[in-house]
Parts: structure tokens; C-alpha cells; sequence
């Protein structure tokens, strides 16, 4: 599958990126702006309807980011088609497996 | 003794071998490589994420028991690890995205950003040891 490579995987990429960032801010502050204690700051944004969109956006572009970039290590240093195949297999399993897992937490 | 002429007339000799030692990588390649190896741990710290995400979540006494393995248990080392990774991974990857658009491109600035990113990342690491001793 070639979805995510050349220059829309550079794109991509980018785009993820700049998302990661500004969700993690996006996130942060409702952490620094409210009352009560850390469990409850934490909880009540995470688990409100823009907290649940934040997290779930936020762990999608940390998925995609990481395919794209552990992708591009992985075909400059592994050359082995033996090695290169099933590591790549292997990562985009658990990357798959946690994007589940992270929409298993929020629903 | 072969001899290369280079620009300004001068002759010096052709390394005989190559003296792993006396390479030097420029910073840009140092903080690039750093970019990569701080992505990888990324990477493997994200599983760990997903996991503490939901412990964190489940109850008042799971998030504290996150908090606890983080900051006091074998694993802390590894976050201060993590403390790096992200740090250099972010000022890295700004340097790259603001060099896209044309920022910071010329030989000098490049040099000197790369230098930022790799400094922050030890920073980082400093203020995070710091912030854990004086808790």
C-alpha cells in the first residue's frame, strides 16, 4: 500500500506535527487554568466531549507521525527485505493496537 | 605520498586510511541524527502513553499509581530518557518545519539552531532532574 509515501508522507509528516504541538497545548491549558486536584483537572478535561476529540486527534497524528518517521528509519538503515517486511509489520501492528486500545479508553 | 592540490595552492596529503577518531560530524548531522534517535524512543514511549492514558483515567488511585511509577519505581530513569526525546524532538522538528518555509537556512543559522536543539534537550533533562530532587 503506497497511501502514505513520497511527497503526501512528507506532507503528512508536516501536518501531523503542527497538530501534535498545538493539540498538546490545546490540552495543557484547560490542565493550568482550573480548580481542583491533579487527578481532577486531568479527568474532567479528558474525559469532556473537546477532551475526548483532543486525546483521541492527538494519539491519530501521534500514530501517523510515528508510521511515517519509524518508515523512513527503518528503509534507510534496514536493507534486509527478510528484516525490513516483518519490522515494519511488527510496528505498524502496535501502532495499530494503540489507537484501538486509546478508543477502547475513551468510549 | 599521493598529494591533492586544493583552492588557495597549497598541497596536503590524502588521508592514508580512514581514522574513525579523528571524524568530526558537523552539528547539523549530530542534532539530525538525535532527531532520529529521539523519535524512536517516541515511538516505544507510546504504547507506555496509551497504557498510562487509561490507568490515569480509571480512578484517583491509578492516576496516582501513574505519577508513582513514573517518579519513583526503575522506570524513572527511562523518563528522564523520555524528558529528552520529546524536548529535542520538538525544537528539532520546529527547526525543520521553520527551514521549509525559509527560515533559518543559511549555513550559520542552521549551525546554530542545531546547537539550540541539542543544548535543549540536555536542558531539559537538567531542569526535569531538578524538579525531582527538589520535590
Amino acid at each position: 500500500m503506497r497511501v502514505f509515501s513520497g511527497q503526501r508522507a512528507w506532507l503528512l509528516q508536516r501536518f501531523t506535527a503542527i497538530a501534535i504541538l498545538v493539540l498538546l497545548v490545546l490540552g495543557a491549558f484547560p490542565l493550568v487554568t482550573t480548580d481542583g486536584s491533579a487527578y481532577e483537572r486531568w479527568h474532567a478535561m479528558a474525559t469532556s466531549t473537546h477532551g475526548v476529540v483532543l486525546v483521541l486527534a492527538f494519539f491519530v497524528s501521534m500514530g501517523l507521525h510515528a508510521w511515517i518517521g519509524v518508515r523512513d528509519v527503518v528503509l534507510d538503515y534496514v536493507h534486509a527485505p527478510a528484516l525490513r517486511l516483518p519490522l515494519l509489520a511488527v510496528v505498524a501492528f502496535v501502532l495499530i493496537a494503540v489507537q484501538i486500545r486509546v478508543l477502547m479508553i475513551l468510549t | 605520498m599521493q598529494r591533492q592540490p586544493v583552492t588557495n595552492g597549497a598541497v596536503r596529503p590524502l588521508p592514508k586510511f580512514l581514522n574513525l577518531a579523528q571524524i568530526r560530524f558537523p552539528v547539523g548531522a549530530i542534532a539530525s541524527i538525535l532527531h532520529r534517535v529521539s523519535g524512536v524512543v517516541l515511538v516505544v514511549a507510546l504504547p507506555l502513553l496509551a497504557s498510562a492514558l487509561g490507568e490515569s483515567l480509571r480512578s484517583p488511585q491509578g492516576f496516582d499509581a501513574v505519577l508513582e511509577s513514573a517518579t519513583r519505581s526503575w522506570f524513572t530513569p527511562l523518563l528522564f530518557v523520555g524528558v529528552w526525546a520529546l524536548v529535542h524532538h520538538v525544537f528539532a522538528g520546529v527547526r525543520h518545519l521553520l527551514m521549509d518555509i525559509g527560515v533559518g537556512v543559511r549555513l550559520s543559522q542552521a549551525r546554530a539552531s542545531a546547537l539550540v536543539s541539542i543544548a535543549a534537550g540536555i536542558v531539559a533533562v537538567l531542569v526535569a532532574l531538578l524538579a525531582w530532587g527538589l520535590r
